[in-house]
């Protein structure tokens, strides 16, 4: 009976709860959100000692919803706040040729680069034109035959 | 429905493009957001415990003063605290808990040990050694809530010389789920 009432409580309330902090913050699982639900698990215990109220749930859900909430809002506000908040995007092959010294800035070998390639159906980097290590840690490859594409803000060159 | 007895499963361009009948969405987002913050607000103002808070009872014998948190919430490790000020001799001080204390909590130590207890229809007496007057007994307890007990009950605690009463604090616990 308790078991079936406070299940039930956690459900409607989760339910809510990723229907109110917008699609976006959920569609998403950035490093920083895999290191949350890897440690979460952990801190749990830390944060609610030995709380095992429905109540204790419901508020600290509350403040990591409100705290996603609040980082979302800054970052659609406030432009500036965006490397701080996401990073910034990382440029690893330029016109063909890997940037040594942003692989390594990353930790990056031109191995698993290349793994990343093969899985988007590039055979080679030499048929790659741009290679960008996004915000969510994915790496993002422009082929060869993108001629009058380009990357870079064009207001900025 | 498109196709009779298929559901529609494709974007509208109503419903998906002009966002008819979606104009409210974003408020009612707002409105289940600031129900989080009061909740998170209710939640810092101790609404859902654990602040403790003093009852004080004075006799003309002695004052007892009990210090707990009133709410609480399952499985919430907490402490009361029982302060007796003889103004006179207490030849036989004894501390009666009333049975909401007992009611769904488990009571993990009491120091000092008392010299003895009894369990009554009144609930759980404590009984201490003699206490001079201008003295203060402190006595410390340690206890769990059990996560199965929810609600609001009596927490009384009243102190006795022998038989004979000397002080009673009126106290509530609210337990949340």
């Amino acid at each position: 009976m308790d078991l079936v009432i406070r299940s039930f409580l956690a459900f409607v309330f989760v339910f809510a709860v990723t229907r109110v902090v917008g699609r976006r913050e959920l569609s998403t699982l950035e490093p920083f959100d895999v290191i949350m639900l890897v440690v979460i698990g952990d801190v749990q215990q830390g944060v609610t000692q030995s709380d095992y109220s429905i109540t204790g749930i419901l508020i600290v859900l509350s403040v990591v919803t409100l705290m996603t909430a609040l980082f979302a809002y800054l970052n659609f506000r406030f432009p500036r706040m965006r490397p701080f908040m996401e990073g910034r995007p990382v440029v690893l092959i330029d016109n063909g040729a890997v940037i040594e010294r942003n692989l390594r800035r990353e930790r990056l070998t031109v191995g698993e680069v290349e793994a990343e390639a093969r899985q988007q159906q590039i055979v080679s980097l030499r048929k790659v034109r741009w290679a960008v290590l996004e915000r969510n840690g994915r790496i993002s490859f422009i082929p060869d035959d993108e001629a009058d594409a380009s990357i870079f803000d064009q207001a900025a060159l | 429905m498109g196709v009779k007895g298929v559901p529609k499963q494709s974007l509208d361009r109503s419903l998906d493009l002009e966002l008819r009948g979606r104009g409210r969405h974003a408020l009612y987002r707002r409105l289940a957001l600031g129900v989080l913050g009061l909740i998170v607000l209710a939640a810092l103002l101790g609404v859902f415990g654990q602040e403790s808070t003093k009852t004080v009872a004075a006799g003309q014998r002695a004052v007892l003063s009990v210090d707990a948190p009133p709410r609480l919430r399952g499985g919430l490790l907490f402490q009361a605290r029982f302060e007796v000020h003889a103004r006179r001799r207490l030849a036989h001080p004894d501390l009666v808990l009333s049975p909401g204390w007992f009611h769904g909590m488990t009571l993990n130590t009491v120091a000092p040990t008392p010299l003895s207890e009894n369990s009554g229809e009144g609930g759980l007496t404590m009984s201490f050694e003699a206490l001079p007057a201008g003295q203060t007994l402190v006595v410390w307890t340690d206890w769990q809530v059990n996560p199965t007990n929810v609600g609001r009950r009596d927490e009384d605690v009243a102190l006795f010389d022998g038989a004979e009463p000397l002080a009673s604090a009126q106290r509530t616990v609210t337990v949340f789920p």
